[in-house]
């Protein structure tokens, strides 16, 4: 970190699924620029491992699929800091099946996580950044809800879902000066993508996955490269932007070959 | 964040609007820029203002010529070039079908062609910097049909497409290329168009931007979009347009 001033200083921030991958990267980036940052996680003790290395940070367990456990992560963050400026409803699941042998309780997992989450977390923590006088909402979508891949119809269905709500609430709280911006990531190395690769290259038929990756995106993106996106986007460098969806993904989805 | 330090960069159409923010905030984050603009006298008087980290030069983008001059007085003033913005632009505001054949020929030739000569001009010190970064000027009307803007619009669209080949074709150099969209932005550009849109819109301009976007942009919010595509910080990020322009693009109403 090499600016001069902390983007985020006092900022106040949730971050859901942020014991691992993406969601611990966005919150050690936001802490790393001065905000206070709730470190949310279905794997409560998990988030706690996370907390405690970063400074003011605090654990709150949250199941986002729970409308009484979502208000009450968010009244956790009021209760201890006094205000929210940032949501980033970041947790996320995924399942690797085709659509016609995905089962309706697999659908109901991804969608349920994936897009009812988001919108428990916007609709619980809006009221929170219009009291404060505004805020920034960060969703995390993915470049599949522009363009799909066999296997993650589920996932890519919810993703392009996301990318939705976040038009609507950028509208919708836009004259309470909330606005609400969604990240498209690419393929980024995590465990998400790494537990599924196997299933990828088997039921497609690929040799090698990772060669398709370099091939396509250049390489894996890193979640700091997606954390940097969502410090820009949490920051009033970003004051402009409103309703976008923002892709980062090495150009996998902008070409067609 | 990773900042602009040791950035050495080359912004089109930097005498004033958005390409003079663009090349203040990337000096105020540490790199040097060359001010090019086919208003030399403007380009030098804004250089002097910015200081010893910024130089200036004329260059017409649509002259192949002008583009590689300005790219080697950039690699020569600075020891390098790894950062070129295609800025540069012009707008004709007008039904489609009272465009003259020279109103567009002039059009694309600045907005498409100055944008193609710019990335060619650049890309041997691009790809020797190791980590070149090119952000292309398009706008909101490059992914939207906008009324009156149909040729502007075109040329834009033009841009973000120049944009994507040119990141799939460089991503082996390290070279990224992005464009960036915004909406109605406090420009003199937009001033200029004001008129022509309210007497055939009948609607005050203002009125029209509250409703769709609450304010006007301004040039400084559209050099931190510029400045962080170019930066470090955006590493994954090649082959995108962002927009920014306050929710304009999100709603159909």
């Amino acid at each position: 970190m090499t600016s001069s001033t902390l983007l985020l200083k006092d900022k106040v921030a949730i971050v859901t699924g942020a014991a691992r991958g993406l969601g611990e990267a966005v919150a050690r980036a936001f802490a790393a620029e001065g905000a206070k940052v709730v470190v949310s996680d279905i794997d409560a003790e998990a988030a706690g491992r996370v907390a405690v290395m970063l400074p003011g940070a605090i654990a709150v367990g949250c199941d986002v699929r729970d409308p009484a456990q979502v208000e009450a992560l968010v009244a956790a963050a009021v209760k201890e800091y006094g205000r929210l400026d940032i949501m980033v409803p970041n947790a996320g699941v995924a399942r690797v099946a085709p659509l016609t042998s995905t089962s309706y309780e697999q659908w109901r997992e991804v969608t349920s996580v994936n897009l009812d989450g988001v919108f428990l977390c916007i609709r619980y923590a809006a009221p929170q950044l219009v009291a404060g006088g505004g805020g920034s909402i960060i969703t995390m979508a993915s470049v599949t809800a522009k363009a799909s891949c066999a296997l993650i119809g589920s996932y890519a269905a919810a993703k392009a879902g996301v990318v939705s709500l976040t038009k609507t609430a950028a509208i919708e709280l836009r004259a309470h000066n909330v606005r609400v911006n969604a990240i498209l990531p690419g393929f980024i190395g995590t465990e998400l993508v790494n537990a599924n690769k196997r299933a990828f290259e088997e039921q497609l038929g690929i040799p090698d996955f990772d060669a398709v990756i370099a091939q396509r995106q250049g390489r894996y993106g890193t979640v700091e490269e997606v954390a940097n996106l969502a410090v820009f986007l949490a920051s009033g460098r970003s004051s402009f932007s409103n309703g976008s969806a923002y892709v980062l993904d090495g150009g996998v989805s902008s070409s067609l070959l | 964040m990773i900042e602009m330090q040791g950035r050495k960069a080359l912004v089109t159409g930097a005498a004033q609007g958005l390409g003079l923010a663009i090349a203040r905030l990337f000096i105020e984050r540490g790199a040097q820029v060359m001010l090019a603009d086919i208003d030399a006298p403007g380009a030098a008087k804004a250089a002097d203002e910015l200081g010893p980290m910024a130089r200036s030069i004329r260059c017409n983008v649509t002259s192949a010529d002008d583009m590689a001059k300005a790219v080697e007085a950039t690699v020569a003033a600075f020891g390098g070039m790894d950062t070129l913005v295609n800025n540069a632009g012009i707008e004709i505001v007008k039904p489609l079908f009272e465009h003259s054949e020279d109103e567009y020929q002039r059009i694309m030739d600045i907005n498409v062609k100055g944008v193609f000569l710019g990335m060619r001009a650049a890309l041997a010190p691009l790809v020797a910097a190791g980590n070149g970064a090119i952000v292309n000027m398009s706008s909101l009307a490059g992914t939207n049909g906008v009324p009156l803007f149909g040729m502007y619009a075109a040329s834009k669209a033009a841009v973000i497409q120049l944009s994507r080949v040119a990141a799939a074709e460089l991503r082996p150099t390290g070279i990224r290329v992005n464009a960036v969209c915004p909406g109605f932005v406090g420009t003199a550009m937009v001033d200029r168009l004001i008129p022509t849109v309210e007497a055939i819109v009948g609607v005050p301009f203002s009125a029209l931007v509250a409703v769709k976007q609450q304010r006007l942009g301004t040039p400084a919010e559209v050099a931190e979009m510029v400045a962080f595509l170019a930066s470090d910080a955006a590493s994954f990020t090649t082959g995108a347009h962002f927009d920014l322009d306050g929710g304009l693009s999100a709603g159909l109403l």
